[in-house]
């Protein structure tokens, strides 16, 4: 299998799409939770949480165009 | 110098009709669930799309996707069965177009010109390992990544924002979307768009009109660039359709969710140097969306439907590739290649004539879906 299969990239692709994807949706959905929330630390954080979802933005370019 | 010109000229135009195909079948990766959730009108969205493919062709100019590297023997690739395989792939985009059937473009292109390189130089000049490991092995394990991701993206979205009201919820990850729908379309850009450079390189270094160490033309790129965001523009309306209604019913943050899913698969993969197809990866994350959604379902039968055609999309390709092989060296010389070439372009026609009866555009794209979706209880 392992012939046919190379086992550590493609175990590197999972985790890293996970930990891309699932930060993604925890980072974006705790910045529209921060935003709705009527408590200005909640609102930092928001815009803090934000932030990171543009910084992996960034970096996804990176990625892309150093290819 | 002894230039087919005619030869190279089909080539040439044969590889610009197969990006433009690739640009309208690949739409509804990036922009079917923006549509469907109406984030963005149907024609902004494939203008946004257009737009953004056009910009990635530019964007990397590495000719990385010279066709089918490594899956056959370097030696057997001749213009002729560049030419085939080239129509392999167009039959097989165009036909799976037709059925509203989300397909790898890439798959096709390397199932064509297997198919006629079987037929051309035998089955020693395929090698059938690296098929298995580069086509077939990462075809079932790019949706399932995909959903893996969407699904956990899916339910944190949905757990962590239940208190959030309606609308700001629904403006945020409609806002969200775009952005991810955006970099899913560069993507895209950069690596189909590429394709065709490399085929179009290829064929003008085989005719000797380029050095073999000439870089890639600019009029190579500016046209490759602009097939492809054509071919986007004029939205596969079909297969955005079966991508954005016909799996699950998406809403917005679920829309959110597999876009982003789609942007981080397809970026972690080229980044650990494991490609993984477009297609595969966002239809994956469309039904990931489906399943982390409480009370949601997927609709099994369209998906198995999917499936069979990923499963088939190289014999079929190969086939289809074989038999333009044949038909080019049966009639020989620059009549075999332009009578298959018109063959290939009045069933390309027929097809399109068939698929007016039933029209798939703008208007109807986000309608019901005929099989209602069963709820879990």
């Amino acid at each position: 299998m392992s012939d046919w299969l190379d086992l550590t990239a493609f175990g590197q692709v999972v985790l890293g799409s996970l930990a891309a994807g699932v930060g993604l949706a925890l980072c974006f959905s705790l910045a529209l939770a921060g935003f709705a929330s009527p408590r200005p630390v909640a609102k930092a954080a928001g815009v803090l949480c934000l932030l990171v979802v543009a910084a992996g933005a960034v970096l996804s370019l990176y990625v892309m165009l150093r290819k | 110098m002894d230039v087919n010109v005619v030869l190279l000229a089909v080539v040439i135009i044969t590889a610009l009709c197969f990006d433009f195909t690739n640009g309208f079948h690949d739409t509804a990766n990036a922009m079917a669930t923006s549509i469907a959730t109406e984030a963005l009108r149907p024609k902004i969205a494939v203008g946004l799309a257009a737009l953004l493919n056009f910009a990635g062709a530019f964007l990397s100019l590495k000719v990385a996707a010279t066709i089918a590297t490594g899956i056959v023997e370097t030696g057997a690739i001749t213009l002729t069965v560049v030419f085939a395989g080239l129509i392999g792939g167009l039959a097989w985009n165009l036909a799976t177009w037709y059925f509203g059937i989300p397909s790898s473009s890439s798959h096709a292109l390397i199932g064509g010109v297997v198919g006629a390189t079987l037929i051309a130089a035998g089955p020693s000049a395929v090698k059938a390992g690296q098929l298995v490991s580069h086509v077939l092995i990462p075809a079932v394990l790019a949706p399932l990544t995909a959903i893996l991701v969407a699904t956990a993206g899916t339910f944190l979205v949905y757990t962590i924002t239940r208190k959030v009201p309606e609308n700001v919820r629904g403006r945020g990850f409609r806002l969200g979307q775009i952005g991810s729908a955006s970099l899913v379309s560069l993507a895209h850009g950069t690596n189909d768009a590429q394709k065709t450079m490399g085929v179009i390189t290829l064929a003008l270094i085989t005719g000797g009109v380029i050095g073999k160490d000439a870089g890639v033309p600019f009029w190579v790129i500016v046209t490759s660039a602009t097939a492809i965001s054509l071919g986007t523009y004029m939205g596969g309306w079909r297969v955005i359709r079966t991508m954005g209604k016909g799996l699950t019913e998406i809403e917005t943050p679920q829309g959110f969710a597999a876009e982003g899913s789609s942007a981080a698969v397809i970026f972690s993969s080229s980044h650990f140097g494991f490609p993984l197809s477009t297609t595969h990866v966002c239809a994956g994350s469309v039904i990931g969306s489906g399943l982390g959604k409480r009370l949601a379902e997927v609709r099994w039968g369209v998906a198995a439907r999917m499936g069979v055609a990923w499963l088939i999309t190289l014999p079929a390709a190969a086939l289809a590739g074989a038999l333009a092989w044949f038909g080019t060296d049966s009639i020989g010389g620059d009549l075999g290649v332009l009578t298959v070439f018109g063959v290939a372009a009045v069933l390309s026609g027929g097809l399109y004539l068939i698929s007016r009866r039933t029209p798939v555009n703008a208007g109807n794209v986000n309608d019901e879906w005929k099989t209602p979706i069963r709820e879990r209880a």
